[in-house]
């Protein structure tokens, strides 16, 4: 497989992933920065598990779900039903304080980082192929499970708490639980992408995970559209691919596009490129196309 | 007959002689060069925190290829550097190297570490050399053979830099560190720590600069109750002048009892600084104030474009890089053939990892197993943002 | 207790600063209902003009403080047509797409900055300008002219926009168009002049900021609103949202904090430490110390 196809499969896999894992809180209109740490302490985790104690990469990788879903679950407890502000706030402090613990721990490799994680097969080839089946798998699950969300009263619930918190409470929506059980679902997510990222890279570095990746994520989601997840789906590639194929002279004003093209897209399409409608409509053709 | 013999013979004679000597000359019959061009690509961070840094970077490797192109190229072919943004994403990083190495026969950077951790691996794969000149030997090694350090080892080098400071300071009896926890830095401060301690001046304590500190009576304060005779600086460069200004505003007086380390000699640092720097200590790798006609050169070049600054000490790295993959290509016979990429990537590292008296442009150096041997480094004092040479330190 | 005081002072200066970016914020806040989450950069790149504006006049004050309020007010004016237009419910804040906008702009504003002025370096204010000698120095113990000043402005700047708003007229309909512009429009308040005002106000304030920060700090770098813009939301949160004497507080605790963690403990846990702190009163206080005002 062509090594420019892998890397831009991969990684546009991950920012899909990591972006859901934004979406899915959003979905109460909490935005969970919290998964960007959670990526970070799941994949030094892992790396130091493959590395210093010699562990396979699958326990690396379920010790990484792990980790992210039990810091997430003990978060969210706290902030399982706390004004958006407070969840951005959590999210900060969670980035600030992993950044502080790891660069002030050698085991990891401190502010060096970590090099030469292992392949996890036998060769590059076998490597790449594990890594992106992984991914596949991992967008083919969580997909469906955030469609199967979506579609159920769990999905409409959290619909009516992003309209009226108060109107969903009075209708019986427990929004603490319907917090917690977004925020830990999302928190495991980004923990398995925080492995798989380093994996991707061989190696960690504390400037992997940084408020640039919160700014990347807010972008595809908002630019792609935040009220489906399929919005991601589109914008993610597109925006990674963008960032590729613009010619040096204008690639040097990447950032400037970038951010008029945030702005841009919030004025004139507020919801995004994928819109709730655009995503119904599209269901509704499949499923009458199905029929016939 | 014989008259048409002895004729013909000096001609023959002379011809022999000719081939003769063309055998002689390391076997350099020419070489059939395939490409039009060479193109060398340079992954660097144009854009981003570290811009600033990746303009006179991306400045030394363009000038070099200018001049190298002036003087008929790179066996008789024009070199172009290609320069490769990444702004310091590592995302971006390694889709430009899985780019680079399907043609490229060797790549300069990349730039900063988080990219070389990134993409440098891919490198190594592809078996491409990617020379990573701006790195500390701690990050370069892990890529071995696949790259060239551009430092020796930090605790080779470092400590008796250190120590000769500490010499010129003799009533120095303790000193503090400011530390920005970055990268190699931490290292760099504990051989800063040895070298001290060698000269039997006494390391109070090392006080963290945070990534994001904007003010700086706080670190500075705690430094100075600890009361110590210097003072030895290594963190950002923006941030190292705002410490030396804020030393001096609380009373610092003696400048030369101030250190600075080499990270820090940045234009960040001088257009933050100016005056306050003035009899501050910095070390570095190269001395501005050596006269020859190509430094003097790439020194006036430089101060025209950049509003009349030295050049800082990373300037002249990719510089010499290119150079070095100049006279890798020129002396291994590297033709650019796509069939031969393999071998011919082999060739370019193999040089460059072990080359012999390179001819830098401020001074030669070897090379041993890709970790550069017999380089200078040089105490200067700062004065209106130019750096006057104090001493010159081999290891 | 030197060191104690030094510190303290230290703190107080470093707490100014988010006092002044916080009251900023807060104006926004209060008069149009947005979260400026980058306001720190407009701020940044207002320094940027005044600096410019320095060069090339011979270090003219009065010059460069028109510059850079003049700047500051052409940016507000400028983004208040899209903060308008993406706001889907003016009557309350909508943190998401305010943030996410500003995040764009803070984004477009730093890139600029790195491209366009001085090759991306760092700019220094000149000394002549900023002022070398301290104002008042015994042993450790050091107060500067720009810390004076970037404290007592903080100070009466958080207590003049108090005023303004909740005790004059047009600082009523500020608010009033801000809160419920159907009922002002009701009640005769001209939204567009008045809702043109009010950015132009924060504007003002903006400028004004960056003149006090170039005094304080002595210089700018394009990274530096990112670095300060965390810290100014979370003061904002912790103190209350639009609670301006809130914000006064909040922010020098914050100042006095970072700066005692960093003396006395580490500073690279300045910000973990710091963080955590203010998580703790968010969990235990979700709607700010001293409440939201909006």
């Amino acid at each position: 497989m062509p090594l420019l196809l892998y890397y831009f499969l991969s990684i546009t896999a991950i920012n899909i992933l990591m972006s859901w894992a934004l979406y899915l809180p959003y979905r109460v209109a909490h935005l969970h920065f919290l998964t960007v740490a959670n990526m970070a302490i799941s994949g030094y985790l892992s790396g130091w598990l493959v590395q210093s104690l010699r562990l396979p990469f699958g326990v690396a990788l379920l010790a990484g779900f792990a980790a992210g879903t039990l810091v997430g679950y003990a978060v969210s407890l706290f902030i399982g039903e706390a004004p958006t502000f407070t969840v951005v706030i959590v999210g900060f402090t969670f980035i600030y304080i992993s950044r502080t613990v790891i660069e002030n721990t050698p085991a990891v490799g401190g502010t060096l980082g970590m090099f030469g994680l292992p392949l996890v097969w036998s060769t590059p080839e076998g490597h790449r192929w594990t890594i992106l089946i992984i991914l596949g798998v991992m967008l083919l699950l969580i997909g469906f499970l955030i469609h199967r969300f979506e579609h159920s009263r769990l999905g409409r619930a959290a619909s009516a708490v992003f309209v009226d918190k108060d109107l969903a409470t009075s209708f019986g929506v427990d929004i603490k639980k319907l917090g917690m059980l977004l925020q830990t679902f999302a928190s495991a997510v980004a923990g398995g992408c925080g492995v798989l990222y380093g994996f991707i890279y061989r190696s960690f570095h504390l400037d992997f995970f940084t408020f640039h990746l919160v700014g990347l994520f807010m972008t595809i989601i908002f630019v792609g559209g935040y009220a489906t997840m399929w919005g991601t789906v589109v914008a993610a590639p597109v925006l990674y691919g963008l960032s590729l194929l613009l010619p040096p002279a204008v690639a040097s004003w990447r950032i400037v596009i970038y951010g008029a093209i945030l702005v841009g897209v919030l004025v004139l399409k507020p919801e995004g490129f994928i819109t709730r409608r655009l995503a119904v409509n599209v269901e509704r053709l499949l499923s009458s196309k199905r029929k016939s | 007959m014989h008259k048409k013999w002895f004729t013909l013979l000096p001609v023959l004679l002379v011809a022999a002689a000719f081939l003769f000597v063309g055998c002689q000359k390391g076997g350099t019959a020419k070489v059939r060069v395939k490409v039009k061009e060479w193109d060398i690509p340079f992954l660097n961070c144009l854009t981003g925190p570290i811009a600033s840094i990746g303009e006179f970077l991306e400045w030394g490797a363009e000038r070099a290829a200018k001049e190298i192109n002036d003087a008929g190229g790179i066996s008789g072919k024009p070199v172009k550097i290609i320069g490769v943004d990444t702004a310091l994403d590592p995302q971006k990083g390694v889709a430009e190297m899985s780019r680079i190495v399907q043609t490229s026969l060797v790549a300069l950077g990349p730039v900063p570490e988080p990219v070389i951790m990134a993409a440098a691996p891919i490198a190594v794969e592809n078996e491409m050399m990617t020379m990573t000149a701006t790195t500390s030997l701690e990050y370069a090694e892990q890529f071995f053979p696949w790259s060239i350090s551009w430092f020796p080892k930090t605790e080779d080098r470092l400590p008796p830099l250190v120590t000769a400071w500490a010499e010129l300071n003799p009533e120095m009896k303790s000193a503090v560190q400011f530390l920005g926890n970055y990268g190699p830095w931490p290292g760099m401060a504990a051989a800063h720590k040895v070298g001290l301690e060698k000269a039997g001046v006494k390391v109070l304590s090392d006080v963290e600069v945070p990534q994001d500190a904007v003010t700086f009576g706080p670190l500075v304060v705690k430094a100075l109750n600890q009361k110590p005779d210097g003072i030895v600086i290594s963190c950002w460069p923006e941030k190292a002048a705002k410490i030396v200004q804020e030393l001096k505003s609380r009373g610092w007086k003696n400048m030369g009892r101030i250190l600075l380390f080499s990270s820090a000699d940045d234009a960040a640092l001088y257009s933050t600084g100016g005056a306050a720097l003035n009899g501050a200590i910095i070390y570095n790798y190269i001395n501005v104030d050596v006269d020859t006609p190509r430094w003097n050169a790439f020194k006036e070049a430089y101060a025209k474009d950049h509003n009349g600054m030295q050049p800082p000490s990373l300037s002249t790295n990719y510089y010499d890089a290119v150079y070095m993959i100049k006279e890798a290509i020129e002396k291994t016979g590297v033709t650019g053939d796509p069939k031969k990429l393999k071998e011919e990537r082999k060739k370019i590292a193999d040089y460059c990892r072990d080359v012999k008296n390179f001819q830098g442009l401020l001074f030669n150096w070897d090379m041993a197993g890709g970790v550069p041997t017999n380089k200078p480094t040089y105490l200067f004092e700062i004065q209106d943002g130019k750096k006057k040479l104090v001493k010159e330190i081999r290891a | 207790m030197q060191v104690f005081l030094a510190q303290l002072i230290n703190g107080l200066s470093l707490g100014s600063i988010y006092v002044l970016l916080v009251t900023g914020f807060n104006l926004l806040l209060l008069v149009a209902m947005i979260i400026h989450f980058s306001y720190p950069q407009v701020v940044v790149f207002s320094m940027y003009i005044a600096w410019v504006v320095l060069r090339y006049t011979g270090n003219s004050i009065p010059l460069a403080v028109l510059a850079s309020v003049g700047s500051s007010i052409l940016i507000n004016l400028a983004s208040a047509p899209i903060f308008q237009k993406i706001m889907k419910n003016r009557e309350e804040v909508d943190i998401n797409s305010t943030m996410v906008v500003s995040l764009g702009i803070g984004m477009i504003i730093t890139d600029v900055l790195s491209h366009g002025f001085n090759n991306g370096l760092p700019i220094a204010f000149p000394q002549e300008v900023v002022g070398e000698a301290a104002l008042f120095r015994v042993g450790l113990i050091s107060l500067q002219y720009g810390q004076v000043a970037s404290l007592a402005v903080g100070a009466l700047a958080v207590s003049g926009v108090f005023l303004l708003l909740y005790k004059t007229r047009s600082g009523r309909a500020f608010r009033a168009i801000a809160e419920d512009p159907s009922g002002a429009r009701l009640v005769g308040i001209p939204l567009l002049s008045t809702g043109l005002q009010s950015y132009a106000l924060s504007g003002l304030l903006g400028g004004l900021i960056a003149v006090l920060l170039a005094l304080m700090l002595g210089y700018a770098s394009p990274g530096l609103g990112e670095q300060v813009a965390h810290k100014v939301l979370a003061v904002s949160i912790i103190a209350g949202l639009g609670n301006l004497p809130g914000g006064l507080v909040v922010g020098l605790a914050l100042g006095i904090l970072e700066a005692l963690v960093q003396g006395y403990i580490s500073g690279s846990w300045s910000n973990g430490i710091a963080f955590v702190v203010l998580l703790l009163v968010v969990l235990i206080r979700p709607r700010g110390l001293f409440g939201i005002k909006l």
